[in-house]
């Protein structure tokens, strides 16, 4: 039984872009969320938005995807994965939204 | 293995081994005995009987109810005696019924507690030879033991210890009968001392009497162990009195008398130290040298010994000691009185002489006429009647200057000198007096020089005073004078004339130079020509020089010479006018002949005048009357008498050689010790005395008898001479057949001389323990018979020089070498010291000796030596290392877990005993190899040898128990062991012989091994039954997750009790929790709570209630005897919720402690205990054991304390459990047991049963990314149970999956299809967790992967503590997360 995530890319009306992940995210599947940050984030202009407050597991694989974009994304996290953005230090490198 | 009845070593075989007592024991009517016959006899019993009779040490065995007697060939020797064979068989207590009040408590105490006891020197009175008999013991009783391991007899292994016992006794006495012979002692005191030495040995002289005989009668003069006045000790006997207690006129005979103590002045002699009193008396004479008895000493005897070669001895050598000592003492007093007798003579000698002297002149005048008148008539008479008269006038001139001496002295005392003195021309007359000497001074070597110039007036003097004057100085001077000058000279020197008369001779020593001119004073070893002289020449000179006015002085220089310094006054104006006469009338002077003769003979002879005495071949030999001609050597300085003691002891048929003086008679008995020494006392050189002295200083003359002469008479002289060491002392002049006698008396009692030495030699040779006696290198030098007899070498082989030949081989017995060079370098480097070594006898059997030894001082020579003594230890040597042996099998035995634990314990007992290079079984049963166990833990009977695998098939086949031993490798023997037949072999691995008492000690020991073996596989078999009952009915193997269980049964051994606990894992997922406790304890109450256990278990598995549980228990527990009344708490629980319902039948309550802290009992639901009233209907409760906190169960043995209610002891527990809730649960429970285990251990039986919520998660899976999904879902759940607030789970869980995704990554990536271990446990204030994988990481703490090395930063900060521990088979990650409630 491999790890549930569904990953949702969506332009909103007021042109900005979010990545919305639900499920966990681990090394089974953490290829998978880096390939959907790549393919979501744009070259230029606003940063992405990714929606990780219905992710109910995040580890170092999936901050791994993260990082790379750090400097083009903005973060929107429950509780309970806002201590990790902070002791990973991604919360230094992008900013970080309470849902 | 063949059964019982065809095995052709078994029963009727059992009284085979022994060819002695085995036919007699075969003989008793065994069908009568309560033993029964010997073929229905159990193993253990036949294997005892057989190791009896093969031994070689002395044994007995009681075996049975009837405690049934056996013994073998040695007991029956040495002990049993005339019980024999009445004895065998018999109850223990009648054969010994003498003695049972002294071994009975001891065979009880082996009876009843298994240990062996060890008596060493026991005193036992024993009828073994017809009368009852002190003798000693050493003895150990030893357990035997029955086919079931109980006690049902003992053996006995005993070593007699009575002669020593005894023997040492006796020494002691004899050791303090001569122990101060240097104080000679009154009669007396001797007496006294003696018997003061008797009275401290009232064992071997319950009384002793000494009578010493006086006019016709014997008076009684002490008495030992009898009071004063008693009717057999009278003060007086009579000689020829028949009715007298003692016949003291058969004893003056010297010969000793054995009196039975049977009349009535007997009848009520004091019985001592003994039961009863003596029966017999032995009466030995006091011998006296050469005389009647002394006297006799009565000595009674101990009725409970025989009077055997060693008592009479002892008792002989006693009464020799107390002859010895009165004849000592009596001698003592006998000089004393001659001494004073000697001063009452010297007073009277003075008188004597004054007397005498003249007396001698006339007969000496009628000697000297008539032979000058016969030599005269006699020129050409043959030279043997010529020389014999030129003796006679020498002698006869000498005795004749002597007397007048003598007179002139008395004279000159008495006043009555008439001198007269006439005017003379000194120089002509003193030239003339000197010319006399000058061929005499010459013959010596010497120059002569006289220098008298004539002086300017006469000088009055008397001529016959003056001729004596010079003649005595110059012979003076020539005796003194060895090589130089002596030089006369005279001067007138204003009115005196002074006469010089120097010399160039030894000189006197500046101590003697005041009483040089004293009367009869001679300069003690003074180097002389010769040894003769009265001492009174010089001061006769000083008298008559005086007598003329004149003085005379000395100068002397030692080793330079001496000058003598007479002045006389001119003119006549000193003198009497009534004594002048006119020149020419004088008296007509003496001759000088006297004076020059004697100084002649002082010089060397002429060549052509030999000496008969020198020549050895001159003069006939004739034998000596009743004996071989002596050997005599004369040393005498005066050689007229020098030839003629060589004649006369020719004469006697005696070999003689003489010499001059002490020193050449010294060298010369050095070179040949001769049969006598006959010796002058004062000679030129060494003296007589000296001569004496050096002869005794030197070992191997010390023994040669030296007869002294000399013409100083008198007792104090013959003192000194026999003080000095003489053995005898003649004065001159003596009777030819006077000293022939006693030359030949010396020569006879030569070997009996010494008194000392042959009552030092029967002492020696009386010790019971060797002796010896070695120089400082070890060399032994002495030794007793004793010696011979324990070592088999003899005096016949003295000295023996170290390496001595008893020293075990060196290269056959390195060992045994090495214990006895150890030994030998005490022996010889410190100042005394014990020693028990191993020795080889000269037949070759090995024996062990127990030596004491000191170092002593020769006291003639200084030298140091080493005395000792030893012992034959051999028997209490191998009785040790038999017990010790017994012992550490014993021990091994019992320590043993199992048979091949107890087979491997014992060969290395056997291996370290005989210090073995290997030891080796093979136990020959159903399977088809044997099977081999050895000190080597590779041996395996394939890899064996051919050889060694054909020897033990051998000794498979060999009977039982029967050493069978090779010349130098080994030895092996057949054992019984519980599968087969067992062969054992024990290999020595070097050259090293197996002696008998090695094969003694083998069988032995086989036979405990066989028995020890059986007695381990009973109680093995027994155990595996117990510990298989046990766990059946115990609890569950298996416990689920999160309990604990701790179980004390009060009754050991058994593991279980009347208290039980379980768990059932239900259908439905819930657990069935059951505490009970049955009434009473050990295997009764545990075949109860066996049963009850199973069907609580049953019932809640048919319906998980567990008030329906326990009243459906309470119509079972109606039913079965014993389970009235148990108390049983029943719980359900939920291990998802922590929801509990319960049931308590009577039972404390169950104890829940929260995380925080706080504490519940569990009361509710409480009923009755089961089966009190069956049928009714029980309550159930519910109860919550809340997130990490700790439920307990227990039965009241936890928490019962005497005199204490029962609230106290939960409210320990609850505490015990508060203090430990930090801690995993099973650590919580060892701790709890502890905590509450009070001082003497628990009373009752104890059940704890521990519940931590939730138990610990347990995960496995493969190492695939796909699985954590699943893995995180089931952490959940469970830090859910753990009641933890989500954001803290939610690190926990991320710390955990990164733990995980490493494990995969890192330790998989090279393995794949490994698997990976997650346990998770919870404290009341923590959690820990540990990720194990079977892989192996590269690099432990440095990941590869940016996103790795970030996974341990954030394991490391969601964590409290985190460790990384990698292993040969894994890495395990454990973390821990405290949690604060």
């Amino acid at each position: 039984m491999s790890t549930s995530l569904n990953l949702t890319t969506s332009d909103g009306p007021d042109g900005v872009r979010v990545l919305a992940a639900v499920g966990e995210i681990d090394m089974s599947n953490a290829s998978a969320f880096a390939d959907a940050l790549t393919e979501a984030v744009r070259p230029d202009g606003e940063p992405l938005v990714v929606d990780l407050t219905k992710v109910e597991y995040l580890d170092s694989a999936g901050l791994a995807a993260l990082f790379p974009h750090a400097d083009r994304i903005a973060l929107i996290a429950g509780p309970l994965l806002e201590p990790l953005l902070t002791i990973s230090g991604l919360a230094d490198l992008t900013t970080v939204r309470s849902a | 293995m063949s059964g019982a009845d065809t095995d052709p070593r078994a029963p009727a075989d059992v009284f085979a081994v022994d060819g002695e007592i085995g036919p007699d024991l075969a003989r008793i009517d065994w069908s009568a005995h309560p033993l029964g016959p010997p073929d229905t006899w159990p193993q253990s019993l036949r294997t005892a009987v057989r190791i009896l009779l093969s031994s070689r040490f002395s044994m007995w065995m009681a075996w049975g109810p009837r405690l049934s007697f056996f013994c073998n060939a040695a007991y029956r020797r040495d002990t049993l005696g005339r019980k024999y064979p009445w004895a065998l068989g018999r109850p223990a207590n009648e054969v010994w019924a003498e003695i049972w009040d002294d071994i009975g408590p001891r065979v009880d105490t082996v009876l009843r507690t298994g240990e062996a006891t060890w008596d060493e020197g026991l005193l036992l009175f024993l009828e073994r030879a017809g009368y009852r008999e002190e003798t000693y013991h050493t003895f150990s009783y030893s357990p035997l033991r029955g086919d079931d391991g109980g006690l049902v007899g003992m053996l006995c292994v005993v070593s007699e210890d009575t002669e020593r016992v005894i023997g040492e006794r006796r020494m002691a006495t004899l050791r303090d009968l001569g122990s101060d012979p240097s104080v000679i002692r009154t009669e007396r005191e001797t007496l006294a001392f003696v018997s003061r030495q008797l009275a401290r040995n009232p064992q071997d002289l319950p009384f002793t009497l000494t009578y010493l005989y006086d006019d016709g009668g014997a008076r009684l003069v002490e008495a030992t162990g009898l009071a004063e006045g008693h009717p057999a000790a009278p003060a007086t006997l009579s000689l020829d009195d028949p009715a007298a207690p003692w016949p003291a006129g058969a004893l003056a005979d010297g010969e000793p008398v054995r009196v039975a103590l049977d009349g009535p002045v007997f009848t009520d002699l004091p019985a001592g130290v003994w039961p009863a009193a003596p029966a017999e008396a032995l009466l030995v004479p006091l011998r006296q040298q050469g005389g009647a008895p002394y006297g006799f000493l009565v000595a009674g005897l101990n009725r409970y010994r025989a009077l055997d070669d060693g008592y009479r001895g002892f008792v002989e050598l006693t009464a020799g000691h107390l002859a010895t000592g009165i004849a000592s003492a009596r001698s003592y007093q006998a000089q004393q009185r001659r001494a004073e007798e000697l001063a009452e003579l010297d007073r009277a000698k003075t008188a004597f002489f004054s007397n005498i002297s003249h007396e001698f002149r006339t007969p000496l005048t009628l000697i000297m006429g008539p032979l000058d008148e016969l030599r005269g008539r006699l020129p050409d008479a043959d030279e043997q009647v010529r020389a014999e008269l030129d003796v006679i006038r020498r002698n006869g001139l000498r005795l004749g200057k002597l007397v007048n001496s003598l007179l002139d002295f008395s004279r000159i005392e008495a006043g009555r000198m008439q001198a007269r003195y006439e005017p003379v021309d000194l120089a002509a007359v003193t030239a003339d007096l000197a010319s006399a000497f000058r061929s005499a001074i010459e013959r010596a070597g010497l120059s002569f020089e006289v220098d008298c110039p004539p002086l300017p007036e006469p000088v009055h003097l008397d001529l016959g005073m003056w001729e004596k004057v010079v003649l005595n100085l110059l012979s003076n001077a020539l005796k003194f004078t060895f090589d130089g000058t002596i030089r006369v000279e005279l001067r007138g020197e204003g009115s005196t004339a002074v006469l010089r008369i120097s010399d160039t001779g030894i000189g006197v020593p500046a101590a003697e130079m005041p009483r040089l001119f004293e009367r009869f004073h001679r300069i003690e070893n003074a180097r002389s020509r010769s040894g003769e002289g009265s001492g009174i020449g010089l001061a006769l000179v000083r008298e008559l020089v005086t007598l003329h006015g004149g003085d005379i002085d000395a100068e002397s220089t030692v080793g330079r010479g001496t000058t003598f310094t007479i002045r006389l006054p001119l003119g006549t104006g000193h003198l009497p006018a009534d004594a002048l006469a006119p020149a020419g009338t004088g008296r007509t002077p003496a001759s000088a002949e006297p004076f020059v003769q004697e100084a002649l003979r002082w010089l060397p002879a002429d060549p052509g005048a030999v000496v008969a005495g020198d020549d050895p071949a001159g003069g006939p030999v004739q034998p000596l009357s009743g004996g071989a001609p002596a050997r005599v050597l004369v040393a005498d300085d005066n050689a007229d008498m020098r030839e003629y003691l060589t004649r006369l002891l020719r004469s006697a048929g005696h070999e003689v050689h003489a010499v001059a003086d002490g020193q050449d008679a010294l060298d010369a008995v050095r070179a040949d010790t001769p049969d006598l020494v006959v010796s002058d006392v004062m000679m030129p050189r060494l003296d007589g005395l000296q001569l004496v002295a050096a002869l005794r200083a030197d070992q191997r003359t010390a023994g040669t008898p030296v007869l002294l002469l000399s013409a100083r008479a008198g007792q104090e002289a013959s003192i000194e001479g026999l003080e000095a060491g003489a053995d005898d002392y003649l004065v001159k002049p003596f009777p030819a057949a006077e000293l022939l006698a006693r030359v030949r008396a010396n020569v006879e009692l030569a070997r009996l001389r010494n008194h000392h030495a042959r009552w030092r030699t029967a002492l020696v040779d009386s010790l019971q323990e060797a002796f010896f006696v070695c120089d400082a290198d070890g060399t032994v030098v002495e030794i007793n018979k004793a010696f011979t007899a324990i070592l088999g070498y003899g005096t016949e082989g003295l000295p023996y020089p170290a390496v001595h030949p008893w020293w075990p081989d060196r290269e056959a017995e390195p060992e045994a070498h090495r214990q006895v060079a150890a030994a030998f370098s005490t022996l010889v480097e410190q100042t005394r010291g014990t020693y028990t070594v191993p020795v080889t006898h000269r037949n070759g059997h090995r024996i062990w000796i127990s030596a004491a030894f000191n170092q002593v001082d020769e006291p003639d020579s200084g030298r140091r030596m080493i005395v000792g003594t030893f012992r034959d230890v051999t028997a209490e040597h191998y009785a040790v290392q038999r017990e010790t042996a017994l012992a550490g099998l014993s021990m091994r035995l019992s320590k043993a877990d199992d048979l091949t634990d107890a087979l491997l314990g014992v060969l290395d007992e056997l291996r370290k005993l005989w210090r073995a290079a290997g030891v080796l079984t093979a136990v020959f049963g159903d399977l088809p190899a044997p099977d081999v166990t050895a000190t080597d833990p590779a041996a395996r009977w394939d890899t064996l040898p051919q050889e060694r695998r054909q020897a033990l098939l051998a000794l498979r086949d060999t009977p039982l128990l029967t050493p069978v031993a090779t010349r130098t490798h080994g030895a092996g023997i057949a054992v019984e062991h519980p599968h087969g037949t067992m062969a054992l072999w024990i290999d020595l691995g070097e050259k090293r012989p197996f002696t008998e008492q090695d094969q003694t000690l083998l069988a032995l020991l086989a036979g405990h091994i066989g028995q020890g073996l059986h007695r381990v596989h009973q109680i093995d078999q027994q155990r595996e039954t117990a510990l298989a009952l046990q766990r059946a009915i115990l609890g569950p193997a298996r416990l689920p997750a999160g309990f604990a269980v701790r179980y004390s049964p009060a009754a050991m051994p058994l593991k279980v009790g009347g208290d039980w606990y379980d768990t059932v894992e239900l259908p439905d997922g819930r657990i069935g929790i059951v505490v009970g406790d049955c009434v009473g304890h050990g295997l009764r109450a545990a075949t109860v709570m066996g049963q009850l256990r199973s069907a609580c278990r049953a019932l809640l598995l048919q319906d998980p209630s567990p008030a329906r549980t326990l009243a459906a228990l309470d119509r079972f527990a109606t039913l079965l005897p014993g389970a009235s009344c148990a108390t049983v708490f029943c719980g359900v629980l939920d291990p998802a919720t922590g929801l509990m319902r319960y049931s308590s039948a009577g039972h404390p309550p169950a104890i829940v402690v929260r995380a925080d802290g706080t504490a519940e009992l569990l009361r509710h639901g409480r009923s009755r205990p089961l089966a009190v009233r069956p049928g009714q209907e029980r309550p159930e409760a519910e109860a919550t054991v809340a997130p990490r906190a700790t439920l307990m169960l227990y039965t009241d043995g936890l928490v019962e304390r005497r005199r204490q209610p029962i609230t106290a002891g939960i409210a320990r527990a609850t505490d015990a459990i508060q203090q430990g809730h930090h801690a995993p649960v099973e650590a919580l429970a060892t701790e709890i047991m502890e905590r509450l285990t009070p001082d003497d251990g628990y009373h009752d039986d104890v059940a704890l049963l521990l519940y931590r919520h939730p138990g610990p998660l347990e995960l496995e899976f493969p190492a695939e990314s796909t699985r954590l999904a699943e893995v995180r879902t089931a952490l959940r759940g469970w830090l859910d149970r753990c009641g933890l607030a989500p954001a803290h789970a939610y690190n926990i869980l991320v710390a955990a999956g990164e733990a995980c995704a490493n494990a995969i990554e890192h330790g998989h990536r090279d393995h794949p299809g490994g698997r990976i271990r997650l346990r998770a446990a919870a404290t009341a204030g923590d959690l820990r967790l540990s990720v194990t994988d079977s892989g192996r990481w590269r690099d432990r703490d440095q990941p590869s992967g940016p996103h790795r090395g970030r996974g341990l930063v954030l394991m490391r900060a969601l964590m409290d503590s985190i460790s990384v521990t990698p292993g040969a088979t894994g890495t395990t990650v454990d973390m821990q997360a405290r949690i604060t409630p």
